[in-house]
């Protein structure tokens, strides 16, 4: 089975146009949708209510990188600093240009800094660009699955 | 600083022994005794007096000499009030049938008992000295003038005296003696307003005069006679005569006198405050003794009249200090007007030049000079200061006399001869200059006072000069260059407390600009996280727009009604979100820029205003409010309202999902501070991540759960931080919230 896409998304109107994306582009890997940072967290890490999930990491996390609670930021750090998601790809998707974000994004060890375009169909190529690229493409790093059970969203 | 060139002072005068010179005038006689009233040495001139020898005396008693009833009095007296200052014991008479006024005192481990030929055998009689005294008293307090009190003083002890001129003479700094009043016979010379050269009076000589308050030579012709034997046995050493009447004067002050044609003199010290002040100098052609008692009326005129000088001095003192702390305040006062110092302190330099009595003054910070009234040129000035800044002169320079310590000080003699310098930071180059013009003017010496240097600079001879008294009293004029009139002590010592002032006011601006830093620093980043907001969630909302309406167009030929409905709502939804965030930003910004115009509120009627305002989103829902009665707060009302408005409307929106909303509103009165808070029972937040609860574009909460933009607890925080209050909030998901702030009771609100 392919592993899913994470998405992390808290906007309503942003999350419906990426699903809506990653649906065009065809992919066969599952999405599963988390709303904010914390969530995105517990799932990764199987707890909370995420605790009964089955084991496997997804293909990429696209996260958002401004979230309620705990931002993507943080959740890429946090991402970085255990072990077991160290090398997991994360695109960072985002409607910042700030070069803040961007410099801190690939300090913390980001595979890719995205800006959401405004256009809608360069938004929906971006997405299942990401979507190819990260889930099909890549050669994850060694020692991960590269399938594995579906899961239920 | 010295008025005139050259020192004139000859250290040799100071040399003379003019406390131990052996001898005594030879007008009176002088006996030393034991306790036991046994002569131990007695003047040469004994014999002359009392026709018996000073050799036949030695080792008698005193009672061979002046008889036993007389000695038996002496003795009584000497028991009960002999101390280390001359004092009237007796008038006895002579087994001769002279009578003599005995004076007596302990010094020098012997009695020195003085015998003053009189023409009568009692006592004096102080009584006819009264009324010249009490006269004295009583037009003291009508004369507020010192210079008038002096001349009184003059007129008082000339009529005392009969001595053909009496002066009141004043020493300045340098020791020079200037003439301030006098009295005299017409056929006298006048040496009124004259000066006279330090080297007249030697620093000995007026030590002495401090000591011993009054002297007399009542002929510049004797022939000193010497004590015999000549040291003094109980020491072993020449007697020390600083408290004798009739010591005996230094010869080179007797040819002084004789120079002047003076030939009997007298003077009484006037001592200000511990320190000799002045003289009152009687001169007289033809010698002329003064008796006792009248020496003793001139004394205590000269102790009136110095009362009356330190009096009036303090006064003239307190008086001039008073208008310069004025002119000082004044200035301080005027040093707060704007920010800029340098600005502020030359919108005061009027003030400045009074402050200082000077002519022109200069403000140097750094490289930037700005000056005022009549300077020299920006140029000398900042070489003044590069001089001054090298030459570590402490807290303040001050100089009357620029050029004898700065030689290019030279070229600017005209309009700063007299300079009063004073650092104003303590790690710049910052200088407040005052500037004196020259005072050109002459003095009229009585005598040309260079006399003696001129002399020994023609001999010529490393040796010790030789003495000479000047021979000159004829009025010589000098004429002074690059000098001011000199700092007054009150001046230099206001000018330090300017300083003092002054270093206060720019500590308190370096203060005002950190905390204005400070401050920019925060609208900086609040206008980062702005712009950021601007990029970011503001290009949400387009991009939701743009994207849903393409959609839409995409299914314009599609049956889905329900789909197209859902982007339509999506659009319609983005757009009032991007309105709304318009809105708010602009309301975030102003927040920060507009000015507060605080008053008193009474905060239920504004809670209440509030509360009619969230009516709308109340509809439908069952909130119980437990409103307090609330007290009255010092606010900007229209920001007050904001903030109270958000946190109520904030407590609204988090208990929506509650069938039954509770909102309690109550105060706390502290001591120095009035504490808000809105309480909810809603959804509440994880204490976790409070941090980032009053940040701008904030959310703890899904869009979905929750509308909101992120700014209404951002503009909450800057309002009461604008109020010099704090805000916080306590929580636990699930369990309700409670927003609070507190506001100073007593600030100035900006």
């Amino acid at each position: 089975m392919l592993k899913p896409i994470l998405l992390v998304e808290d906007n309503p109107n942003d999350l419906e146009l990426a699903l809506i994306a990653l649906t065009r582009s065809q992919l066969a890997n599952q999405v599963v949708v988390v709303r904010d940072g914390a969530e995105a967290l517990d799932y990764l890490h199987r707890r909370g209510e995420y605790a009964q999930r089955p084991p496997g990491y997804p293909a990429v996390v696209l996260l958002d990188l401004k979230l309620p609670k705990v931002d993507g930021l943080e959740v890429l750090k946090q991402m970085r600093m255990t072990e077991a998601l160290k090398a997991l790809p994360v695109v960072m998707l985002t409607s910042s240009k700030e070069e803040q974000d961007v410099v801190r994004s690939y300090e913390l060890g980001v595979n890719a800094y995205v800006v959401k375009p405004v256009e809608f169909t360069e938004f929906l190529r971006a997405i299942a660009d990401l979507g190819v690229f990260w889930a099909v493409v890549n050669e994850p790093p060694p020692g991960s699955q590269r399938y594995s059970k579906p899961l239920n969203s | 600083m010295s008025t005139i060139g050259p020192t004139i002072d000859l250290s040799n005068c100071d040399k003379e022994p003019i406390r131990t010179p052996g001898s005594i005038q030879p007008h009176g006689f002088l006996l030393t005794l034991t306790e036991g009233l046994e002569v131990l040495q007695a003047s040469a001139n004994l014999s002359s007096w009392t026709g018996c020898t000073a050799e036949y005396a030695l080792g008698r008693p005193l009672a061979e000499l002046i008889g036993e009833e007389a000695t038996q009095n002496v003795a009584f007296r000497l028991s009960s009030q002999l101390g280390n200052r001359p004092f009237y014991v007796d008038t006895v008479t002579t087994g001769n049938g002279l009578h003599f006024d005995v004076l007596g005192h302990r010094w020098d481990e012997v009695i020195v008992m003085e015998f003053e030929p009189v023409d009568r055998s009692y006592p004096t009689d102080f009584r006819e000295l009264y009324p010249l005294i009490g006269d004295f008293l009583l037009k003291v307090n009508d004369t507020t003038c010192l210079e008038s009190l002096a001349q009184l003083a003059c007129q008082h002890v000339r009529s005392v005296t009969g001595y053909g001129r009496v002066l009141v003479y004043k020493f300045d700094a340098d020791g020079h003696g200037h003439v301030t009043a006098e009295a005299k016979d017409d056929t006298y010379a006048s040496y009124m307003g004259q000066h006279f050269p330090a080297s007249d009076i030697p620093a000995q000589a007026r030590e002495l005069y401090a000591l011993s308050r009054i002297r007399l030579i009542q002929d510049a012709r004797y022939s000193p006679t010497p004590l015999l034997p000549p040291v003094n046995p109980k020491t072993g050493k020449p007697n020390d005569l600083s408290f004798a009447v009739l010591r005996s004067v230094s010869p080179v002050h007797l040819q002084y006198m004789r120079n002047m044609n003076t030939m009997a003199s007298m003077s009484v010290s006037l001592m200000v405050k511990g320190k000799l002040w002045g003289l009152i100098s009687c001169h007289n052609e033809s010698a002329a003794p003064v008796a006792f008692e009248k020496r003793t009326a001139c004394e205590q005129l000269g102790q009136i009249l110095a009362l009356c000088i330190e009096s009036r001095e303090d006064g003239q003192e307190l008086q001039f200090r008073l208008e310069v702390r004025r002119i000082m305040l004044s200035m301080l006062a005027g040093l707060t007007q704007s920010s800029d110092f340098i600005e502020n302190l030359s919108s005061v330099f009027p003030d400045l030049l009074r402050f200082a009595r000077a002519s022109g003054a200069a403000i140097v910070v750094d490289d930037r000079i700005l000056t005022y009234g009549d300077t020299p040129e920006s140029d000398d000035i900042q070489e003044l200061v590069n001089w001054l800044s090298l030459h570590d002169h402490g807290d303040m320079f001050h100089s009357d006399h620029l050029s004898s310590v700065y030689p290019p000080g030279s070229k600017m003699m005209r309009n700063a001869s007299g300079l009063l310098a004073m650092p104003i930071s303590r790690i710049h180059k910052h200088y407040l200059l005052w500037f004196r013009p020259e005072y050109v003017h002459t003095i009229e010496w009585a005598g040309y006072p260079h006399d003696k240097l001129v002399q020994s600079a023609a001999v010529q001879s490393p040796l010790p000069v030789q003495l000479s008294p000047r021979t000159s009293f004829a009025a010589w004029r000098e004429t002074i260059h690059g000098v001011s009139h000199p700092w007054h002590s009150g001046e230099i010592e206001l000018a330090l407390e300017f300083r003092t002032a002054l270093l206060g006011i720019v500590l308190e601006r370096a203060e005002q600009m950190a905390s204005l830093a400070g401050e920019l620093t925060r609208s900086n980043k609040e206008l980062e996280a702005f712009s950021y907001s601007v990029s970011h969630d503001l290009r949400a909302p387009l991009r939701h727009i743009v994207g849903f309406a393409d959609l839409l167009l995409e299914s314009a030929g599609s049956e889905d009604i329900l789909q197209r409905e859902r982007f339509l709502k999506n659009i319609k939804e983005a757009a009032r979100m991007g309105g709304k965030l318009v809105d708010d930003l602009l309301s975030f910004s102003q927040m920060g820029r507009a000015s507060m115009h605080p008053s008193m509120i009474n905060m239920n009627e504004m809670v209440a205003a509030c509360h009619e305002k969230l009516a709308p989103e109340c509809r439908g829902r069952h909130i119980e409010w437990d409103i307090a009665s609330l007290p009255e707060v010092w606010a900007d009302p229209t920001f007050l309202q904001l903030a109270i408005f958000n946190l109520m409307s904030n407590a609204v929106k988090f208990t929506s999902q509650q069938a039954i909303a509770a909102i309690r509103i109550n105060i706390e009165d502290r001591a120095d501070e009035t504490v808000f808070h809105v309480a909810d029972n809603g959804a509440g937040f994880n204490m976790e991540y409070v941090h980032k609860l009053f940040g701008v574009f904030q959310r703890l909460h899904r869009m979905e759960e929750f509308q909101g933009t992120g700014i209404g607890l951002a503009n909450v925080r800057r309002i009461i931080e604008r109020h010099k209050g704090r805000v916080w909030a306590v929580s636990s998901p699930g369990q309700g919230a409670t927003f609070s702030f507190a506001l100073p009771k007593y600030n100035s609100l900006t």
